[in-house]
């Protein structure tokens, strides 16, 4: 079992089940749990035909040098885009990630519809499906990226297989923690995890991309810990930068008023 | 074009690291494959880690001069 793939794609996976739940909670509560679990039960069924078709495909077919150069590329995407809002979100440049915020906001619309609530309602099953499917969808992408890169090591369980243990496991929790708590899972650090998740996304797809060039990295694997730290340092020296000009804008905006 | 936003969107939606990414995939497959260049190969890892950094500190000092 490749570890390290599955506690990535755990923790990635994490994230975007406790958007995706979020939803299906506030149709299941304000319209009908039936319509709710309809709608993200197609979704999960559709995901699975997803990640067995293309996940196959781009174990079988597509060369590994070639799969880690692509699939670095995209990791670096994903996870630069993830680690700029979280930046942004800790040095007060943006509104920290409310969960609760949204639930209500969401809950306060559907009232505001007065739908009847006891049958299957097809706009409850649509919002439930789509926003699954959506976020179900990066999960399968998580799974399919990590795990196709690990196929290459000689382990009992292949990579994708250990990435997708990672998102269930990921996906069990955040579904019994939501039905322990009933509500919109503001508990859980999400600007936190979308940090930690952007930093391992950033750092494998480095790794991957030059390992996609045939280029050696000194220490092999053990030099993904190096490059998390590398990010780690500098996003904590971006996240002080940003707070000190923030801070300045500030104080030239109260002499500007003063004057 | 509207797929194609809602595709661009979903995997990065910021054009600073959009095109700073394509450009150091561009200079790294140069360098992996022009003779000449050879010298440089070895330090492949260094050149994406700095870029990466780069892209990340131009796109968070763009999103600050936007509140200024």
């Amino acid at each position: 079992m490749e570890w390290a793939v599955t506690v990535a794609a755990f923790l990635a996976s994490a994230v975007e089940f406790v958007e995706a739940f979020t939803i299906v909670l506030v149709v299941g509560i304000t319209i009908n749990w039936r319509s709710a679990m309809i709608g993200a039960l197609a979704a999960a069924v559709a995901l699975a035909v997803i990640v067995a078709v293309f996940g196959t495909a781009i174990v079988y077919y597509v060369p590994i040098e070639l799969l880690r150069l692509i699939v670095g590329f995209i990791l670096i995407l994903f996870g630069l885009k993830w680690l700029k809002k979280a930046i942004l979100r800790y040095s007060g440049l943006k509104a920290l990630h409310d969960e609760e915020a949204i639930f209500e906001e969401t809950m306060a619309e559907m009232r505001a519809r007065g739908e009847d609530i006891t049958q299957i309602q097809p706009t409850a099953v649509a919002l439930s499906f789509k926003s699954v499917l959506l976020e179900g969808l990066e999960v399968a992408f998580i799974v399919i990226t990590f795990g196709s890169n690990a196929t290459s090591s000689h382990s009992g369980i292949g990579g994708i297989a250990s990435a997708a243990i990672g998102a269930i496991v990921a996906g069990i929790l955040v579904i019994i923690l939501g039905a322990l708590v009933r509500a919109p899972l503001k508990q859980v650090p999400e600007n936190t995890l979308k940090f930690v998740v952007g930093i391992m996304l950033t750092s494998f797809g480095t790794f991957w991309m030059i390992e996609g060039f045939k280029v050696d990295w000194p220490f092999a694997d053990a030099f993904i810990p190096i490059l998390a730290a590398i990010y780690l340092l500098a996003s904590f020296v971006l996240v002080t930068w940003l707070k000190s000009q923030k801070r300045s804008i500030a104080a030239s905006a109260v002499g500007s008023l003063e004057e | 074009m509207k797929p194609l936003k809602a595709v661009y969107n979903f995997i990065v939606g910021d054009m600073i690291i959009l095109i700073g990414s394509l450009l150091v995939f561009l200079l790294l497959a140069l360098i992996n494959n022009v003779a000449s260049l050879t010298p440089i190969r070895p330090y492949s890892g260094a050149i994406l880690i700095v870029v990466i950094l780069v892209v990340l500190s131009l796109t968070l000092g763009r999103e600050l001069r936007g509140r200024k």
